[in-house]
């Protein structure tokens, strides 16, 4: 008996558990898994083991370099310790990126899944809108809005949100417009069962593979745009920042050797979007066996 | 979202950390290296050429205008400059030499005497003769003023009731002897600096025609025949690719005339080999190098492609690169102050800010001295009151100099809470006892007014932004809660106006514009256009009898005394909030380069520079 007939035999014969095993066997994954849940510790759990001020500056303690003083990254031009505010400004990122790839997921889910359901001249006026939006491009619409309104955590969430939502939009659409054919969700509309119904119960559940995938993108993305907005000084009110704010802080020093003004926000910032992707891979990767099983 | 989109983000991050990391690897290495020499008597460095000068035109700042007359929107510094350098002024009053003062050796005027009543002025000029070898007279001091009484609303330096309307009389006693007479007594420091500085000999004989081939002759002595020669001379001056060859220009009494100016703005001027006045150019010749930006600029300076530059003030704390290649930093201080008017018509927090324990508290939790250095990098000095305090000058008052509220976060709290003003439950102070009784709010200010500031802020730049940061935290500790409204320069001065209170721009509470310094003076720094009550400038509506006297009578009178008077009353009244004052740029000047002493009032004189042979 070959090899390959064992492990096959040996395989778990439900779609969920070849699914995660799929999952796990992509080592990129793992990897972003792993990256994910380390950045989450260090920026929500950090700052209560390493307490550090991050609200008031101190002028006297700017700019230490590393060790000096007791501040292992040094501080910043604010005096504010650079390892301490790296903790802070990861908290910001994920968040507001969480939430916000959350948000622009949750609204394109909705409205692609509407349009797609429904057709005829719903689905084209709204996808037309859906295609203004998509021809503006979402940095200009960012610093726009972030002209106009004073950027707070939850305002930026609205703000990336709302700029984010059209490409699940398109996705989900182009899978509502061929899951609303299929025989199940024919009986409900021949039943009487109402459109919402069809589109909550039905539609969305099972557009869930390539929305979950989407996802993880969306959140690598809304991390990425807060990042941009910061840098080009659109971002958080101060005391509060975030990596892209914390590297543009640091920019101005590339030529005084400062590194640890720019090094520690700029490889978290690689490493978080990074791992999501790798994740989104990974997620990919697992819908697709689903969908085989 | 596909995978190659998704790949380029991925790899536009990773990119963007790798240049920067890139960048500071190298920079690491490069801060090692020691300066080798610093100071003008230091010697020039092998390879460079002793005979020109490159000096770097401030960013996006083209000439674009020839005529010594400027006009709206052609008033920039850099083209009065190279104006001076081809055509002599009759007198001027500047800092180039190291003091704020009245300067008869370098310019056609060899002797100006005021009449014992103040009422009149008569000058003596030099011998001097323009480059075709004319003689320079009177009558070409005339053709000057024939041309500015008769396109007085075009001439960009006119307002008024000041030059030319405030001179009653011109006497031409001989070809080189004038005697102004004035509508009444004015400063005579005041009448120099910013109003006869202005005189200028323009070559009559070369000048006073109405087209490229008419003939020269007397036609500035009627208004329309004055029009029409300024017509004449405004529009060649709009030719720009003609500067170097159109024979008007070609005439000069400066030491310099124009070689080359090409469409980028590349300004060449040349030895005038014909100048016999006291200010001959040292060198044969001077590049001005236009930039589009200050990186650009930058780029060149660290390649060693320019004499005379200048670096942004985040780039202070790499002072030792530049020396190393030979430069050294010269911050080029300005006769300017910089502060953030308060909104005293803001129909919120107008009344508080009317209360003066209330803009005490919040100046004394300013830490001016520690923001200067710190955070500007000594590329910034504290301001303490209505007068350019960089530079030493007659007209600044100890009580200013002095600073009346040094940064004290204790005394701002104790003025808040004598004065009935209690933090809530955020911290924040609230007004817990209105009333104008001494231990209460003050007029206007209502129970439960909250000390809850927004500040319109100018973006782009870095200090500005950290400098506001410290401030913001400081006031948090005083119970002070600062929101900031970032916007660009010109955002920020279009939102920021006079108004009145029920007017929907009214709005704003505080405004910085002063990145680059708020108001930079001329040479006599009165403040009537920015703290006397109505004045265009005074975006606040700042009101103070006593102030408006004082920047009148310093106007009228020739007693240093009125202007330190105004000096200490408005750095005690606090009319805004005064902050550190950006230098007008940091210089970075070749080794061995000498003639480089910077005027505060931000002209600059390619005669004076030179290479210590």
């Amino acid at each position: 008996m070959s090899t390959a007939i064992l492990s096959r035999q040996a395989a778990p014969k439900s779609p969920a558990a070849r699914a995660v095993r799929e999952f796990f066997s992509n080592k990129l994954a793992v990897i972003g898994v792993f990256i994910v849940v380390a950045l989450v510790v260090f920026s929500f759990i950090g700052p209560l083991i390493y307490q550090t001020e991050q609200v008031s500056t101190n002028l006297m303690q700017a700019d230490l370099k590393p060790g000096e003083d007791g501040h292992p990254l040094g501080t910043d031009g604010l005096g504010y310790d650079v390892l301490g505010r790296l903790m802070i400004a990861g908290r910001t990122s994920i968040l507001v990126g969480l939430a916000a790839g959350v948000l622009a997921t949750t609204l394109g889910t909705l409205w692609g899944s509407v349009a797609g359901y429904l057709g005829g001249w719903v689905d084209a006026t709204m996808m037309r809108i859906v295609d203004a939006g998509i021809a503006i491009p979402g940095i200009f619409l960012l610093l726009v809005i972030s002209a106009i309104v004073r950027p707070s955590e939850w305002m930026m969430v609205l703000i990336i949100g709302a700029v984010s939502w059209l490409v699940p939009a398109r996705l989900t659409r182009a899978e509502a417009l061929s899951l609303k054919s299929r025989d199940y969700v024919l009986a409900i509309k021949a039943t009487g069962g109402s459109n919402s119904r069809a589109i909550l119960r039905h539609i969305i559940p099972n557009t869930i593979g390539t929305v979950v995938v989407n996802a993880t993108f969306q959140v690598a993305d809304a991390i990425l745009l807060i990042a941009y907005v910061s840098f080009l000084g659109m971002g958080l009110q101060p005391p509060a920042t975030d990596w892209g704010a914390m590297l543009t802080d640091g920019i101005s020093s590339v030529y005084s050797g400062a590194w640890w003004l720019i090094f520690p926000a700029g490889i978290a910032i690689v490493l978080i979007v990074s791992a999501f992707n790798f994740i989104g891979d990974g997620l990919r990767d697992m819908f697709d066996v689903r969908g085989q099983s | 979202m596909s995978n190659d989109h998704k790949r380029l983000k991925v790899g536009l991050a990773a990119g963007m950390t790798a240049f920067a990391l890139l960048l500071t690897g190298c920079a690491g290495g490069s801060t090692a290296n020691e300066p080798t020499t610093s100071g003008s008597a230091a010697t020039v460095p092998a390879g460079v050429d002793t005979d020109a000068v490159n000096y770097a035109l401030p960013p996006n700042a083209t000439p674009n205008w020839i005529l010594p007359i400027g006009t709206a929107g052609k008033m920039a510094t850099h083209n009065s400059s190279i104006a001076q350098a081809l055509w002599s002024p009759m007198m001027t009053f500047d800092g180039s030499k190291g003091e704020m003062k009245l300067d008869l050796e370098t310019g056609i005027a060899d002797k100006m005497d005021y009449a014992a009543d103040g009422k009149s002025v008569t000058f003596h000029m030099r011998d001097m003769n323009w480059s075709d070898g004319e003689p320079i007279t009177t009558r070409d001091v005339e053709f000057w003023f024939n041309l500015i009484k008769a396109n007085k609303e075009t001439w960009g330096g006119y307002k008024e009731g000041r030059l030319p309307d405030n001179i009653t009389d011109i006497k031409y006693t001989d070809e080189k002897t004038f005697t102004l007479s004035f509508d009444k007594v004015y400063n005579q420091d005041w009448m120099s600096s910013t109003q006869l500085t202005s005189i200028k000999p323009l070559p009559q004989h070369v000048w006073a025609k109405t087209s490229d081939d008419a003939k020269v002759g007397d036609e500035d002595r009627t208004e329309a025949g004055a029009k029409k020669i300024f017509e004449y001379l405004s529009k060649s001056s709009e030719d720009m690719a003609s500067y170097a060859t159109n024979p008007l220009w070609k005439v000069v009494s400066g030491p310099f005339t124009l070689s080359a100016f090409d469409n980028s703005g590349k300004v060449t001027l040349s030895k005038n080999e014909k100048y016999d006045g006291s200010d001959a150019a040292q060198v044969a010749t001077v590049n001005l190098l236009p930039f589009t930006s200050a990186d650009a600029e930058v780029n060149l300076l660290r390649s060693k492609g320019i004499d005379y530059g200048y670096i942004p003030t985040s780039l202070m704390d790499q002072k030792s690169q530049f020396e190393s290649n030979n430069y050294q930093i010269d911050p080029w201080e300005g006769w300017a102050v910089t502060y953030m008017p308060y909104n005293f018509n803001n129909p919120k927090l107008g009344d508080t800010f009317k209360q003066l324990y209330v803009r005490q508290a919040l100046q004394s939790a300013i830490d001016q001295p520690t923001i200067s250095k710190v955070i500007w990098k000594d590329g910034a000095n504290p301001v303490y009151g209505p007068v350019p305090q960089d530079i030493s000058s007659p007209y600044l008052s100890d009580e200013q100099k002095n600073n009346p509220y040094p940064f004290d976060i204790e005394k701002a709290k104790t003025l808040f809470a004598d004065h009935g003003w209690k933090p809530g439950a955020d911290g924040v102070l609230v007004c817990e006892e209105a009333g104008t009784a001494e231990n209460q709010c003050g007029e206007g200010v209502k129970k439960g007014t909250k000390m809850d500031l927004t500040m319109m802020v100018q973006s782009g730049s870095d200090e500005a932004d950290k400098q506001f940061a410290a401030i913001q935290s400081s006031f948090r500790e005083v119970g002070v809660a600062v929101t900031f409204d970032r916007a660009p320069l010109n955002t920020v001065l279009n939102r920021t106006a006079p108004c009145e209170s029920d007017s929907a721009d009214c709005a704003w509470e505080f405004s910085y514009f002063g990145a680059a310094g708020s108001w930079y003076f001329p040479a006599y720094p009165t403040g009537e256009r920015i703290f006397a009550t109505d004045a265009s400038v005074n975006f606040g509506n700042y009101s103070n009898t006593d102030a408006d006297k004082l920047m009148d009578d310093a106007l009228t009178t020739n007693d240093s005394k009125t202007m330190q008077e105004y000096s200490a009353l408005l750095a005690e009244q606090l009319p805004v909030m005064w902050l550190p004052n950006p230098v007008y740029q940091v210089s970075v000047i070749r080794d061995g380069m000498t003639g480089t002493t910077q005027d505060p009032t931000a002209n600059f004189f390619p005669q004076r520079w030179g290479w210590n042979k």
